[in-house]
Parts: C-alpha cells; structure tokens; sequence
C-alpha cells in the first residue's frame, strides 16, 4: 500500500485548488494579519504526513490555534476531503490512541501513565480519506470542464431575437407566435421587423452593433481559459493517471485503526529483540507522539508553518531536539526486560491517590526493598510508602528497578 | 412525462340531458371538454380512462343548470426540462425548426442545431451536414432533449437541443 503517490495527489490539489482559500468568516474585517490564505496548503500538507490524528496534537504541531485549525478542518470535511471523529474519551481512551500511534511510530506501545487525566473530553480526529478525495479531484476537474466547453458551445442556453428597428427582445420561447405566415420568418409582433437572433448575452450586453466581433472574442477567451486551464492543471491529471490503478490507501474508521496500528505494534514487538532506548524513544513535540507513515522522519511543521517547504530533521536530531526525560519500555508481554533512562524530575513526580491500584502482585518483602530503595534515594514520593496498599505504578517501576539492580 | 392521476372538475348539465341517459351525457360531454385540453399544472390531458365518482347534483338558480362534481382519472403528459423527447419535425426555417411531439410543440434554434449542419434553404428548407448524410426536413424524426420551457395557464411551450450525444435524427422520410 504505498502513499506516495497519493500524497503527492493531495499536495497538487491542495495547491491547484484551496491555496487562496480563507476560512476566515465574512464578517470579520479583513487585514494583513487576519488574512490566514494558505493554511489550507500547510494543513493538508501536514496530514499527507499522518494517518489518523488528534485534532489539538495537530494544532500543537503546526503552532496553530486550534480553533483556527478546526475550521480549516471542518472546511475540508465538507469538501469531502478529510474524514473527522469525535469522540468521549477518558483516559483510557487517548491511551488506545497513544498506543497506536506509538505503534505506527516504532512499533513499541509505551507508557505515558503521568498524563492520564480521570476527566471525559470530546477529541476530535481527522484523517485523509484518499478515495475520496481521488473522487472529488476528478469531479471537481470534470465539472470545470464541462462548464468551460458548454459555454464554448452555447450548449443549453435560450437564444435570444432582438429586433433591429425598434429594439424588441424576444427569446426562443416566444418562437411560436413570432414566426409569420408569409416566408416562416421571425417578425416582430409590434413593427413587423425581421428579427435577428442575439448570439449570446455577453454580445447582448455590449449593445447589438458588432455583436459576431463580441461573440468572437468571447469564445477566444474561454477557449484560452480552456487551455489555460488544460496546462496548469496538467501535473494534476498526470498524478491522477498514475494514481487510477493503484490501490488506494486506507485507514478505516479510528477504531479499526487503532485496532490494527496496536495489533501491528505488539507483533513487531513480539519479535523484536533490539530494544536500544534511542530508538524506541518516540515522543514528538513536548511529549505528543506523532504517527509517522512508514519512515521515521521527523517534519518540523513550525518551519513548514512559515515557509510551505518543510525542514526534514533526522530521527535522532529530532530527539535531541526533544527534552525526553523517561522512556519505560516493556518488551514482553511481562515486562521483564525493562529500560529505564531516569530523570529526576520525572522519577520524583508525586502520584496522584487514584493512580495506586489494588491488587498489585508486589510481595511484601518487594516492598520492602521499594522503601528501602527510595530511602537511599532520598525520593520525595517514598512518604507515603508506609501504607501497605499504596503500591503505585511508580511502586512497581521502582521494584523492577530493583530487581534489575540484583 | 406521462402520468395517470385522478382530477377532479364541476361540470354543468343542461336540463335537457336529465333523464335515464343523464350518467352517460355527462361522460360524454366530459370527455368533449377535457381531452386535448392543457393545463399549467398536469399538463396536457391526453384521455380519460374512468369516472371514479360523480357527486351531487346542484340546481343554479335562474338557469336550470346542474352542476355536477366529477371524479375521473386521466392520462396527462407534461414535459419536463432535461426530458428526452422524440419528435416530427413540422417545419424548418434559418431560425431553427419546430418540431411537435404528440400535442407538444418544440422549438430548435440554430445555435442548438450541431455545428457541422448547415441550413439549406429553398423549396423544402433543411439543415444538412456538409457530406450530406444527415437531413432535417418537415416530417424527420428527431430525438431532442429540452431545455426550457414556458407553461402557462392553458398551454406549454418547449424549446430542445439537438446539440449533445445520441441527438438528431433518428428517421429520415426520404430513405423510407
């Protein structure tokens, strides 16, 4: 299933069709810095780069408002080009997401359990819809198209008579009661003047003297509007040539993503013996993950924000750039082998109440070393260890720990 | 288009029909009234198929007059913009040419006639194609589609194109 192609598809479009788009709304007065044309270029720029996506993690990448980005998106749900869904989630919720996106990202579901929130939020996602928008792009050509060759034609249009001595109009829909009976001519129901058929409006609007001059110069006109048209969308139809045979990239509604992102991520997991941290490391911009569509590439969109052209970092450039302060990876399904690379800003990091669980299998004797542990480490959070049932996710990361050091 | 609808008219007797046969001579004269007719609405009326029901009877004052509520169900034929059609064409003149099919006429003008026909005018005016393979003449077939049409109360007006793809003639009278 390649996306190249069809990415490239969407990037012409985009440029063809929606690069002098505003989505501002009319009543707003227009000045310098309200005047936002082009977003939607960057906007779908940066979604040809992702699959299913968080509206707000979106709108972190591309350093837009939100509100803004959502009225781009809901612009382009109407054009049929984007597909969004919204949901109630909980916390679990953006963890399934989280997780698929990790595991589009690497291949690794990694844990993030500091940011759970208990709340339910409304998220918006949005993805591309590549069928359709393949659909769209060649309606919308066809339809160009068409409407430029039927006016080439006079296709569909009422003839208009107009008469020359007192300047009657009449149009074909009158034609039964003009024709005379004498030659089968059209005259003029008031002065009996032959009439003379008004080759279109235009020429009618220019007054009827040298109406074959304006009517020329009219279909030269579309005709160079045709060909205009033909040249400048060439690449375009060139793209969509290309792409007509090839299978067309799907994502699925966001659940069955999801399903499938993580089930890919465990089986590349499941194998996978390579754990090393820096590439396993897979947070995007202040700690959002980012889906990536086969290569790892990092864009920064910032850049793109500014200049349409984007700034291409590496992978591990991209990491530098990011303050990543603790990657735990389980590799098994029992997470035995674990990495941690600590901070102490985030080891230190007080779990909330609701985050302890019951039924954690820590022996008490782990406990005891966890106390002990966090004693030597002079840990702020080991307080209120004293309690047998606090035993915290931390608890548990501190316990492996542990077990690692023996 | 053709419908089969059920309409609904007030018709008025004269005295001297009233009698045995009084059922009959209102069909009668119902169908002398509204066949052939058009309306704005339905369209032209093109048979009465049944009576459904007739209703009372009302004396008018001062005439002797019955007037009769009529129930009855009848084929209309309405065209519509964008409708195929196929036509005779009944006359041709350099305007274009009119063409009726069944009680609707329809008119083509030039600038809907295909590019490559040229009209030949003498004494049975015609548009034909340079090669001479197509002829439009009083009484050819012509497939047309509409594209407008002017409906008033009492009739209907049409005007069709001949410009698109699968228009034109489709029965030339001088091969048959």
């Amino acid at each position: 299933m390649s996306v190249e192609p069809f990415n490239k598809l969407v990037k012409l479009a985009a440029r063809a069709f929606y690069d002098d788009i505003t989505t501002k709304g009319d009543n707003q007065p227009k000045t310098g810095r309200s005047d936002n044309r082009g977003i939607a270029v960057v906007v779908l720029d940066a979604l040809t780069r992702r699959q299913w996506v968080r509206e707000e993690d979106l709108a972190k990448d591309l350093k837009l408002h939100s509100k803004q980005l959502r009225r781009t998106l809901r612009f382009f749900e109407e054009e049929k080009l984007v597909t969004r869904d919204h949901r109630k989630e909980t916390a679990k919720g953006a963890k399934i997401y989280s997780a698929a996106v990790a595991a589009t990202a690497d291949g690794q579901p990694f844990g993030k359990e500091g940011e759970e929130k208990i709340k339910l939020h409304t998220h918006s996602y949005c993805c591309l819809d590549y069928a359709q928008i393949y659909d769209v792009i060649r309606y919308r050509i066809h339809r160009m198209k068409k409407k430029l060759k039927d006016e080439l034609d006079n296709r569909n249009t009422i003839q208009e008579y107009i008469c020359p001595k007192c300047d009657k109009r009449y149009n074909a829909l009158d034609a039964l009661r003009l024709v005379s009976e004498e030659d089968g001519n059209f005259r003029c129901e008031s002065c009996n003047g032959e009439l003379r058929a008004e080759s279109d409006k235009f020429a009618a609007q220019e007054g009827g003297d040298g109406d074959d001059n304006a009517r020329k110069r009219r279909r030269e006109k579309l005709k160079s509007m045709l060909q205009n048209m033909e040249t400048q969308l060439k690449p375009l139809m060139s793209q969509l040539d290309r792409v007509k045979d090839l299978a067309v990239p799907e994502f699925g509604t966001l659940q069955a993503w999801e399903a499938r992102a993580s089930a890919a991520g465990r089986a590349v997991n499941g194998d996978s013996s390579s754990n090393d941290p820096s590439k396993s490391s897979q947070v995007g911009y202040g700690g959002t993950p980012m889906p990536f569509l086969g290569d790892t590439k990092l864009y920064c969109d910032w850049v793109l924000n500014q200049a349409i052209f984007g700034l291409r970092l590496s992978n591990k450039a991209g990491l530098l750039s990011n303050a990543i302060m603790v990657e735990v990876a389980f590799a098994g399904a029992e997470g035995k082998e674990v990495d941690v690379k600590s901070d102490a800003a985030t080891s230190l990091k007080v779990l909330p109440p609701w985050m302890i669980k019951q039924g954690m299998n820590l022996t008490k004797e782990q406990r005891g070393e966890v106390e002990q542990e966090s004693k030597m480490d002079g840990s702020s959070a080991t307080g209120g260890l004293s309690d047998d049932k606090k035993s915290t996710v931390e608890d548990d990361k501190k316990s492996l720990q542990a077990r690692a050091m023996r | 288009m053709f419908f089969h609808i059920v309409l609904e008219r007030n018709m008025q007797l004269h005295p001297r029909h009233f009698g045995r046969n009084l059922r009959e001579h209102l069909v009668t004269k119902l169908m002398k009234d509204v066949e052939g007719t058009c309306s704005g609405r339905h369209g032209f009326v093109v048979a009465i198929t049944g009576v459904d029901s007739i209703g009372k009877g009302l004396i008018r004052d001062g005439t002797g007059f019955v007037t009769f509520p009529v129930k009855y169900q009848c084929v209309v034929f309405r065209p519509f913009k964008g409708e195929i059609l196929e036509a005779v064409v009944t006359m041709v003149n350099k305007m274009g040419f009119f063409a009726e099919a069944g009680p609707v006429q329809i008119f083509v003008s030039n600038h809907l006639i295909p590019d490559d026909m040229e009209f030949q005018s003498g004494d049975m005016p015609n548009y034909t194609t340079s090669d001479g393979s197509v002829k439009i003449q009083k009484d050819s077939e012509v497939r047309l589609k509409i594209i407008g049409t002017r409906v008033d109360a009492t009739e209907i007006f049409c005007i069709g194109t001949i410009k698109d793809d699968f228009l034109g003639v489709i029965n030339d009278p001088t091969t048959l």
